[in-house]
This record gives C-alpha cells, sequence and structure tokens, in this order.
C-alpha cells in the first residue's frame, strides 16, 4: 500500500518536473461570480482587419452589456477586450456567431477556427451570417432593456422546428460540411425594422459567401433534409400541415459514366383546414390534393438544386448521398463528379395521411 | 524525539500477572481480595441445625438473588438431614454435587482466580472446612432490560427483537431464529479488568473454520483493561485501522444478525453490549439493508440503485459544485450559471471556502442533535438548519446555491443504511472538496481514484473490501451487489466468503 502511494507521489513529482512550472499542470482557477458570461459574439471585417462585438444576456430587465473591441485578429480584439470591465469576460457560454457579410464574403474561416482552437468556445455555437448589414449593427439593434441578441437568437432557435424555412447550424456542422463537401449552408439573418428576422440560408463554398436561397430554395432545402415541422401548404379549399419528408439520391450511370441523380422525395401532410367543397373520401379529390402538394413541394425541391448546381456548390451533400445509395460505384461518383452536368431528376410523392371528418 | 522536540512517551511492558490472585482458595483468601468491599457477604450454615458440620456461604449482594440463595441453597442446607449425616466433608461435597442443593449447575472451583470471577459473576460460594476445593452454584440476578424494538434500524416487515445488554439473552435470542443444533457458541473472556464475556458464533458445515480461526485469534489477542465499548473489540480485530471505513458489520437485529451467520459469516457477541458484529464486513453490505430482503426485489433494486445514487451524490456534489464554479464554468448550463452568479453576487468568500464552512456547520449541527436530548436536538436542528441557514443566505454570507449543494449532500448521506459509511464519506466529501478546490475535476478524478485505491487496499478478514467489484485472490467472484435478484434465484452463498457448502436453498 506504501508502496503505491509512494510511487503515485513520485509519478506527480516527475510530471510536475517534466510539465515545467507546477502550477501549469493545474487549471486555471477563477471565480464564477468574478466573470461575464457573454452570450453573442459577432465578427466583421474592418480597415484594420477585424470587429469583433458581444454581448452578455440581458437579465432582469436590465440592458445587456455590449462590448466592441478591433484588431488584425479575432484572438486580437478580444484581447482589447479583456482589459475594459472590473469583471474578466468568458466566452464558454457563447451560443451565437454572427458573422458580417462582408467578412462572409471575404473569408469566413478565420472566425469559424477561431471558435474551433479556442478553450473556451464551443463547436456547438450556433453559425448566423447577416445579410446586408455587419454584425455589429445586428447585435446592437436587438440590444434593450430586458432584451439582447442571444434571447432573440435563442427564441427564433426554439421556434426553427415551426418553420419551414430556416434551421438552426452550428460551427462544428458547418466546419465538417465544408471539410466533406467543400460547401455549406448556414441560416441567414436580415435586419427588419430593427429586428432581427430569419432570411433563408447563406451558401458557402471554399470557405466563403457565394449567394443566398430565395423562400422557395430555402424550403427545398429543408425538405430535402426533412426538416419540414409544421410547415403549412395553403390551396384554394384546404391547407395541409406537412408532417414529414424523406428523400432519397440514387445515382444514374450510363455505363460506367455517372449522368445524372434521381431524387424521390415523399412528403407526408395532414389535412389542416378544408372547405366543405373538399371531401377526401372521394378518392379523385385527394389524388388531385396529393398531386398539389407533390407539384409543390418539387418546385421547392427543385429551387433548392438548382441554386447548387448554378453555384456548383453542393451543399446539401448529394455526392456523398449517392455514394452511400451505391458504395459499390463510390469511385465512378467521384471520378465523373460534376454538378451543374449533371441531370437532376426530382420525383416526389405526395401523401395525405390523415384528415378529421367533422360532418 | 517527537514532534516539536518533545518527549516520545516511553511505553513500559504490561505483563499479565499469572495466577491473578497468588493465594490459596479459603475464606481469609476471599476476605482479603474482598477487603473494603461492601457488598462481599458470607455467612456460615450449619447442616441440618449440627453445630459440628458448618459450611460457609459467601456472595456479593446485589449480584445474586436472595430468593434463590434462600430457596435453594440455605433451605436444603438447613432441613436436609441426609446431609449431616454424612460422615465427613467429602460425604457432603459429593452428595451435594449429585443433586442435593436444586441447582441447574454446580461447578467445583479450585484457584482464587476462577471462585473470585464466579463471586462477581453472581455465583455463590459454598465453602468447607479443611478443603481447598468450594462448590459454586449459579444464582446471579436476572435483572435486564427486556428485549424491545430496534431504535436505531427501523422495521417495516420483519421481527421486531433487538440485541439486550445481557449476553445470554442475546444468544438465545439467535437461538430462537437459528434452531439448528449446527449452531456453535464459544466464549472467551477480554479485558483484564472488565473480564468482558465475548462469544463467537458461527454455523458448523457451512463458515469457513479459518474464518471461525482468525476470529478467535484475534480475539484473544486483545489484552486491554476493559471492554466497555465497541470500539474496544472493534478496533481489535479489524485487519486495518487506517480506514474510516467500516471493517465488521453491527446490527442490533438478530434476525439480521442470524441472516449474516446463515450466510457463513461469524458473529460476535459481546456482554454488556446490545448489538452482534458480524464479521467480513465488505462496502456491500454497508450498502444493504434490513429490509431489503423484506421488499420487493424490483423494489430493493431500484432502492439499491438510489443508495449507490446517493452514496456518489454525497461524496462528490460538494466537490463537484466547487470545481464547476471555480474552474469550468462552461459545463455549468447557461441559465444555471447566471442565476448562480446573481446569488453569488455579494457573498465576500471564495467558493470553496463556502463549501467547507457550510459542510464544517452542517457536521457542528449533526453532532449537537446527536449528543443533545431527542426533544431540544430536534430544536436545534431545526434552529441551525432552518433559522441559521436563511439567514446566512439573506446575510449574503453563503449563496444559496451552496447551501442547496451541501444540504442534498448531507440528506443523500443519510440514505445509507450504515452509519459508520456515512461517516466515513462525510469524511472524503471533506477530503474531494479540497482536492477539487486545487485542480478542479482533474483533482475530483484524482481523489476519487486515491478513494478507490485505499478501499481496494484495504480487506476484511482476508475477503477484498470491494467485493464482489474486486478480485479475492486473484479471482473474480461473482456477486450482485447493485441489484438484488429475486430470492429464489439466489442459491449460492457468496462465494468470497469460502463457504463450506454454497448452496443456501434446493
Amino acid at each position: 500500500m506504501k508502496r503505491t502511494w509512494l510511487f503515485l507521489a513520485a509519478a506527480a513529482v516527475v510530471l510536475m518536473v517534466l510539465g515545467g512550472d507546477p502550477l501549469d499542470l493545474l487549471p486555471y482557477a477563477r471565480e464564477i461570480d468574478t466573470v461575464v458570461l457573454m452570450r453573442t459574439m459577432g465578427a466583421d471585417v474592418t480597415a484594420e482587419g477585424v470587429s469583433v462585438t458581444l454581448s452578455s444576456g440581458a437579465e432582469d430587465g436590465e440592458l445587456p452589456e455590449l462590448l466592441d473591441g478591433q484588431g488584425g485578429t479575432i484572438s486580437g480584439a478580444l484581447l482589447t477586450l479583456q482589459g475594459k470591465g472590473e469583471s474578466s469576460l468568458f466566452y464558454g457560454h457563447v451560443g451565437q456567431l454572427l458573422l458580417g457579410e462582408t467578412l462572409a464574403r471575404e473569408n469566413l474561416l478565420a472566425p469559424l477556427d477561431y471558435v474551433l482552437r479556442d478553450v473556451e468556445t464551443r463547436l456547438d455555437t450556433d453559425l448566423y451570417i447577416i445579410r446586408g448589414a455587419d454584425a455589429q449593427t445586428a447585435i446592437r439593434s436587438a440590444a434593450g432593456p430586458g432584451e439582447s441578441a442571444a434571447d432573440r437568437l435563442e427564441a427564433m432557435s426554439e421556434d426553427a422546428g415551426l418553420l419551414s424555412a430556416t434551421m438552426t447550424r452550428t460551427v462544428g456542422q458547418v466546419l465538417t460540411d465544408l471539410g466533406e463537401q467543400e460547401a455549406a449552408f448556414v441560416p441567414a439573418l436580415e435586419l427588419a425594422e430593427g429586428t432581427l428576422e430569419a432570411a433563408g440560408y447563406a451558401i458557402l463554398k471554399e470557405n466563403r459567401l457565394v449567394g443566398w436561397t430565395q423562400e422557395a430554395a430555402a424550403k427545398g432545402v429543408n425538405l430535402y433534409l426533412g426538416q419540414v415541422d409544421a410547415d403549412v401548404l395553403e390551396t384554394e379549399h384546404v391547407a395541409l400541415r406537412i408532417v414529414g419528408a424523406r428523400t432519397r439520391v440514387k445515382p444514374v450511370f450510363e455505363g460506367e459514366a455517372l449522368t445524372g441523380l434521381e431524387i424521390r422525395c415523399r412528403v407526408e401532410a395532414n389535412l389542416a383546414e378544408g372547405t366543405p367543397e373538399v371531401d377526401l373520401r372521394d378518392r379523385r379529390q385527394l389524388e388531385a390534393v396529393e398531386q398539389r402538394l407533390a407539384d409543390t413541394e418539387r418546385a421547392r425541391l427543385e429551387a433548392a438544386l438548382a441554386l447548387s448546381q448554378a453555384l456548383d456548390a453542393d451543399y446539401l451533400g448529394l455526392k456523398q448521398a449517392a455514394c452511400l445509395a451505391a458504395p459499390w460505384r463510390k469511385a465512378d461518383i467521384q471520378a465523373g463528379w460534376n454538378l451543374p452536368g449533371l441531370e437532376l431528376q426530382v420525383v416526389v410523392q405526395g401523401k395525405v395521411e390523415r384528415g378529421y371528418d367533422a360532418s | 524525539m517527537g514532534f516539536f522536540g518533545r518527549d516520545e512517551a516511553r511505553i513500559p511492558p504490561h505483563p499479565r500477572k499469572e495466577p491473578r490472585i497468588s493465594l490459596p482458595l479459603s475464606l481469609e483468601s476471599l476476605e482479603q481480595v474482598f477487603a473494603d468491599c461492601v457488598d462481599f457477604s458470607h455467612r456460615e450454615v450449619a447442616l441440618a441445625g449440627d453445630e459440628e458440620k458448618k459450611l460457609t456461604l459467601c456472595y456479593i449482594g446485589g449480584m445474586v438473588k436472595m430468593e434463590r440463595v434462600s430457596d435453594y441453597v440455605l433451605r436444603p442446607l438447613a432441613q436436609d438431614s441426609a446431609l449431616a449425616a454424612c460422615p465427613d466433608m467429602d460425604a457432603v461435597m459429593a452428595q451435594i454435587k449429585a443433586g442435593a442443593l436444586y441447582n441447574l449447575g454446580v461447578d467445583e472451583r479450585d484457584t482464587m482466580d476462577t471462585a473470585a470471577a464466579d463471586l462477581v459473576n453472581g455465583n455463590c460460594l459454598l465453602l468447607f472446612p479443611g478443603k481447598s476445593t468450594v462448590l459454586s452454584f449459579n444464582v446471579g440476578t436476572e435483572e435486564k432490560r427486556s428485549v424491545s424494538d430496534p431504535e436505531n434500524e427501523t422495521v417495516l416487515k420483519g421481527s421486531r427483537d433487538s440485541f439486550v445488554e445481557s449476553l445470554r439473552t442475546n444468544t438465545s435470542l439467535v437461538r430462537r431464529h437459528l434452531k439448528a443444533p449446527e449452531l456453535k457458541i464459544r466464549e472467551q473472556i477480554v479485558g483484564r479488568q472488565s473480564l468482558t464475556t465475548v462469544d463467537i458464533l458461527w454455523m458448523e458445515g457451512i463458515t469457513d473454520p479459518e474464518l471461525v480461526r482468525q476470529v478467535e485469534e484475534r480475539l484473544a489477542a486483545i489484552d486491554i483493561d476493559a471492554a466497555l465499548s465497541t470500539g474496544n473489540i472493534e478496533e481489535y480485530i479489524v485487519d486495518c485501522t487506517g480506514t474510516a471505513f467500516p471493517l465488521v458489520q453491527y446490527t442490533e437485529r438478530p434476525d439480521k444478525f442470524c441472516a449474516g451467520l446463515a450466510e457463513g459469516r461469524v458473529g460476535v457477541l459481546i456482554d454488556g453490549l446490545p448489538l452482534g458484529y458480524l464479521a467480513p464486513g465488505v462496502l456491500g453490505d454497508f450498502l444493504r439493508a434490513s429490509q431489503d430482503k423484506s421488499n420487493n426485489w424490483m423494489l430493493s433494486s431500484v432502492l439499491l440503485v438510489l443508495r449507490g445514487i446517493c452514496l456518489l451524490l454525497t461524496l462528490t456534489l460538494p466537490g463537484f459544485y466547487v470545481a464547476m464554479v471555480t474552474f469550468h464554468q462552461e459545463m455549468i448550463p447557461t441559465r444555471l450559471a447566471l442565476s448562480i452568479i446573481a446569488a453569488k453576487q455579494d457573498v465576500p468568500f471564495i467558493s470553496v471556502f463556502e463549501v467547507l464552512i457550510l459542510l464544517l456547520a452542517f457536521e457542528i449541527l449533526q453532532e449537537a442533535g446527536l449528543r443533545l436530548p431527542q426533544s431540544i436536538g430536534q430544536t436545534v436542528s431545526i434552529i441551525g438548519g432552518l433559522v441559521v441557514g436563511t439567514a446566512a443566505v439573506e446575510a449574503k454570507i453563503v449563496s444559496p446555491a451552496v447551501l442547496i449543494v451541501v444540504s442534498v449532500a448531507g440528506i443523500a448521506g443519510y440514505t445509507m443504511p450504515s452509519q459508520e459509511l456515512a461517516g466515513a464519506l462525510r469524511i472524503w466529501r471533506f477530503v474531494l472538496a479540497v482536492f477539487s478546490s486545487v485542480a478542479g475535476l482533474f483533482g475530483l478524478v484524482m481523489g476519487a481514484a486515491a478513494l478507490v485505491i485505499h478501499l481496494a487496499g484495504i480487506e476484511s478478514f482476508g475477503v477484498s473490501y470491494l467485493t464482489p467489484f474486486a478480485a479475492n485472490d486473484g479471482k473474480q467472484v461473482e456477486g450482485h451487489a447493485v441489484l438484488r435478484q429475486p430470492l429464489p434465484r439466489v442459491k449460492l452463498r457468496p462465494d468470497a466468503l469460502k463457504t463450506r457448502n454454497r448452496r443456501n436453498q434446493g
């Protein structure tokens, strides 16, 4: 027993000696009440380099703490901020990273790389790109008594499940997509009358912003990924609540060459509302409603795919999906991959699963 | 030279005097030994009124029951003419030994040591003129507390008797639960001054004889003045005293004691102590309550898991809190972190100081509540816990989060069936909090590792303390410490006890 303790003590001493300053081995102690929890970080490009904006949450009707700093890099800008207040700034609770459009168009890898490498920031931080404005303006516009950018974005994030044209994307997910498919999509925000609103998606390619989705394409993105919770499709006589979507990608070959992709999507919906003229027990009427559902969703899906082809940005991960569908022909798919040149055939099947006969 | 330059105390030799009383067995010797003992009495009795034939009766007042002495010893001596008709004292002695006096047993004593011990134990001695041997009759009082409900081990379903201070009553309680003649009871005397009777109980054919031998040897090796408290025996028979964890299990319930014996463990009963010890005792035993076997196996399993969680909570929660708020703020959910910051805003102390102070206050309150009479103890607990706690929070001396953490840790500790285990956990709770304050979660894990190493290094009568989680003699043994199986499926006794017969049911 004594020998065990002696061995452990000796090991601890050796570790401390080899590690240099013994105190370096121990984590850095910092009382929680001496830190300010920063909740939102924004980054913009400036003439000198980078401008960083930080915002805390707004507690008990107070104004959030807002800080701006400039530097050659994000780390440098944050360093200038540390000395501004009495408390030390803590980035472990930064939940949203906002990037201005200008920065995103130039190179957005730097802020993502900062999040990746910093010991406090998290890879599950939600990433947003501000359309037509800078992040500083967006963060400051959201600040008010009892209101902050974090509160607004968290509310949007929680509501994202109810919206069919947006979803949250974390820094980790975006970095993974950029690494694997050299393209990604990020939710976009815009300032509408001083309020942050969802504005579809920003399309990234080769670490920079290359385009935006319009509403139909944004819904197509959600449809492709099956994130269609509570999307409502309104037609002349009925309102359909989309409850599920499943998409499959199948590569199409001519001989050894990849010539196109067949994208098959099955959309399920429930009858949300209907006028007395509609009776879904009538097979013809039901088929007509389902056809209308399929046509609408096909158009959305085609819009998203068309944008992908136009930008030559595989932000939906079509190549990976095709490889997974036919893994034995992975080499052929990778060799013949030319997204703009592929023929994309979209097949959508609409299915109204359930309705309520109130009569 | 000891610490601070002080001389170390020299421990002189302590030889045992044998025989204890170096005097011939006679009335004069007894009077000499019991000089200045006001309760020592003797009187002469003429056999059937024959003044030529007189015996001397010695006893210690208060230790013997006077009616028994009068009716079963004095009356036959005074009235039995057959005794007076005996030609000499040898014949009288032989006739009494043959049953002339109405007593269950009669012993012949020929040394002062045994004779004096008999007197103290409530026997009366009959001295025959000119003889160097005496006859000893058990006429002791039977004043003792009646068998009552166990006070410290709550019973919901099960027998409600509990051990009392009388050793023989306790063995009778065991005999009533385990009627098999294989129940063996051996006796030893411990304590030079107290001469405390200690009984060793085991089931012949089940218990490992080596385990019985170990217990006997360790008891025999005890050479103390008086065995008056539990620690007098407990600390002398365990394998390791350098631990806060209990190594033998105690119970005041005969049914639990008997269950241990039937399982293959050795029991120890001590005269004057209303509890029984079971050896060996390993960690799993201290996490099981007697009620577990009375409850449905699913409920018992859930309660066992809950107890395990509580063990972790009581041990690590204060340390975990210190680590979180001092080193790893990023691990706290944001809203909780904001709430902690707001509550801690005006508290002047660092977190670890808050936690340690409150843990200390908790221990003080607990100790005060235990030492005071029950009614006052409850008042102290209420005042201390509610009034002082609330006032301390309102005065911003401690933050509410710390109060909650320490309270939860303390309450979780109360779920331990063994108070001794709970006590050990309380000590280690402090240690882990200090480790956490130095190095955060790294320190907490290091402290926990030190605890596991410590526990893995101790044994109870040759059985690893972490059984069944640890191997014994290099062999991993099966066992169910976390969940309780339905009893019909538990067909084997624990392997670690090395019982002679592992099957416990058909």
